[in-house]
């Protein structure tokens, strides 16, 4: 292979990279990446018929629910406050029932949610067939070329977070490893396990202990710390304040180098203190 | 015009920034969702424990005798008012607050001062909580309380360990509900071992390894939504789960025993007997699973086929089901085929359906 098609070949596999909606799950018919074919569906209760997808938008979000039904009704709950955020924005909204429910029963449910968004009626459910669904509720979004960029049937944790995430995604707000930090978030670690979090408060009580003249409180502090990890700058930086206000400038000095070695950043700060140890 | 090798560079370039290149402003601020239900300032006591009781903790400066780390004076019998109000003093050390009290959700006792859990002289019990860690949980969340003394079914995470720490972290997290990891990671993180047994004494599934050795999973499992399934704090169904479904491998057809399924998966699946659209389980229009589950005597229930968490194949249909008392396993022998699938001498004899002509295959 010439070194012109392998350069061709990567930049083929950069460019489907990057083009390439979000994988993921998909409906029966149609998965992520498919270009999805807009319908007109009426809407409840009558009226004008509406597609289903606008071209105005840059993001076209569709739930597939059901009256009766715990998870709808929790996501269309859910809906009603998560899609505040996008005011103003060019998303455009709309909820999606199968016809074969009786209109009363889902105009109650939809009511009772309190989603603003149009219900349309898939009225003899040639939508739910074309795409294939299966799942309720099932969230659909799409990007302004109609190609389905997330599928997202019930999630009981982070739901509005995951849709949010693809909304934006759609919107062109992220990309997909910010999508990706959505959906998979970062560990709460608890105060004890974030790393450093110890050591860091033993410096500062020593800190404190300085300003309040005690600087063998504060040795101890650092030595302390040391003894747990030797490798700690901070405590370096601590302990040679502590020799520093103790009038041990020579010992200082070592700490003083040590921290700068271990973590080169603090060498503007080693200086400084160095000078200043220098002068008493 | 661009010289051949400079247009790659760009292209390539834009290609690997992606749709992060044209990305417009920046995220929303992030906030509390939702309205907490719950106090955000408890009535406890906050001084030092009385003399002579012994504390399970203590903080540092406290026990050191040094009450100017927080306070005007040094003299212990009159420590004068704080340095700083509120939770800034307790920041003023626990730095690491910075980055937790950031995160996307917050519980809102935490935000309001830290002294509505932690005391900030000495405790009795560790971390230097007021009250025994659950007790101060159930304090303000009475309905988990509630959930958990009088479900028929426990969780031990309740009640092992770290108890409600288990999961959630009590001052900030990025999931929802305060869980320290999605569900999944919660779950896995302690199901991955072959001993552990239910509060009934049950062998529980080893999930780590059964999920490494079956890679078609159900979708929630995908989205490592365990939630979605199973109530975390106690319920009153088998398995801790959320809704009704069969315990047996043989049940009469009952609607309400399939809530579980039905939460998101269409009744009609099971119930009409013709269909074109509800499932690919069909020969022609005949519906496959209206044919084996929808009876009143010896209806299979879902798992009588599925695996529900994780298979080898399509569909997670199992591989082979109990048969008989002594642990036969009877093969189902499940083929997919281009036009539908095979189930070759298993509970029956080799029965094939088609779902879609050939023809329309071969289009495609």
């Amino acid at each position: 292979m010439t070194r012109r098609r392998a350069a061709m070949w990567v930049l083929g596999t950069l460019l489907y990279l990057a083009i390439w909606p979000l994988a993921g799950f998909a409906f029966a018919a149609v998965g992520v990446g498919d270009v999805l074919e807009n319908a007109e569906l009426p809407l409840l209760g009558g009226g004008s018929k509406n597609t289903f997808l606008s071209s105005k938008s840059l993001a076209n979000v569709f739930v597939f629910f059901r009256p009766h039904q715990d998870h709808s009704m929790d996501t269309l709950r859910a809906l009603a406050s998560c899609d505040q955020e996008f005011n103003g924005k060019p998303v455009h909204w709309v909820a999606i029932v199968s016809g074969s429910f009786p209109v009363d029963d889902v105009k109650a449910a939809v009511s009772e949610t309190g989603i603003k968004m149009p219900v349309l009626v898939d009225e003899d459910d040639a939508l739910y067939r074309r795409l294939g669904v299966r799942l309720h509720p099932t969230v659909g979004v799409t990007n302004e070329k109609f190609q389905l960029v997330a599928y997202e049937p019930f999630h009981e944790i982070n739901y509005c977070d995951r849709i949010r995430g693809k909304i934006r995604y759609a919107l062109h707000e992220i990309g997909e490893a910010e999508v990706d930090k959505v959906d998979n978030p970062q560990r709460a670690l608890m105060p004890n396990q974030v790393k450093g979090a110890v050591a860091n408060r033993h410096v500062k009580m020593g800190e404190m202990y300085i300003g309040m003249k005690q600087p063998e409180k504060a040795a101890a502090e650092a030595r302390q710390i040391l003894a747990e990890d030797p490798r700690f700058a901070p405590a370096h930086m601590l302990l040679g304040d502590a020799l520093a206000a103790q009038g041990h400038c020579d010992e200082a000095q070592a700490s003083y180098g040590t921290a700068q070695q271990i973590d080169p950043s603090l060498a503007a700060a080693v200086q400084e203190k160095r000078h200043a140890c220098g002068a008493h | 015009m661009i010289p051949m090798k400079r247009w790659m560079v760009v292209v390539a370039l834009v290609a690997l920034a992606g749709p992060a290149a044209v990305s417009a402003g920046s995220p929303p601020p992030a906030s509390l969702p939702g309205q907490y239900k719950y106090p955000t300032v408890r009535k406890v006591n906050n001084k030092p424990l009385p003399e002579g009781e012994k504390a399970g903790s203590s903080m540092a400066p406290f026990s050191a005798g040094d009450c100017a780390f927080c306070h005007q004076s040094n003299d212990p019998k009159n420590p004068g008012p704080v340095k700083k109000e509120g939770n800034a003093l307790c920041y003023s050390c626990h730095e690491e607050f910075q980055e937790i009290m950031a995160r996307r959700y917050k519980h809102p006792p935490s935000v309001t001062a830290c002294c509505n859990c932690h005391n900030p002289h000495n405790a009795k019990e560790k971390k230097l909580l007021h009250e025994e860690q659950t007790a101060q949980c159930f304090d303000c969340h009475k309905q988990i309380k509630s959930i958990a003394e009088t479900s028929t079914v426990k969780h031990g995470a309740l009640t092992t360990e770290r108890k409600c720490a288990n999961c959630h972290n009590p001052h900030g997290a990025n999931i929802e509900k305060l869980l320290t990891a999605l569900p999944f990671d919660q779950c896995v993180g302690c199901h991955a071992v072959d001993d552990m047994k239910d509060w009934n004494g049950v062998t529980l599934t080893n999930f780590k390894k059964l999920l490494e050795e079956n890679k078609v999973w159900h979708k929630p499992v995908q989205s490592k939504d365990c939630s979605a399934c199973h109530r975390t704090h106690g319920g009153n169904n088998f398995r801790l789960l959320v809704a009704e479904y069969p315990a047996q491998f043989y049940a009469p057809y009952d609607l309400k025993a399939y809530a579980l399924c039905y939460g998101c998966h269409n009744e009609k699946v099971v119930s009409a007997e013709q269909t074109t659209t509800l499932t690919n389980f069909r020969d022609g229009s005949r519906n496959l699973h209206y044919l084996h589950v929808h009876k009143t005597e010896r209806g299979r229930t879902c798992r009588a086929c599925h695996e529900v968490h994780a298979a080898k194949q399509a569909f997670r249909i199992r591989e082979s089901v109990p048969y008989g008392s002594a642990g036969w396993q009877l093969k189902i022998n499940f083929t997919k085929t281009p036009t539908g699938g095979t189930c070759t001498k298993t509970c029956h004899e080799t029965k094939t359906y088609v779902n879609k002509p050939l023809s329309a295959q071969n289009a495609k």
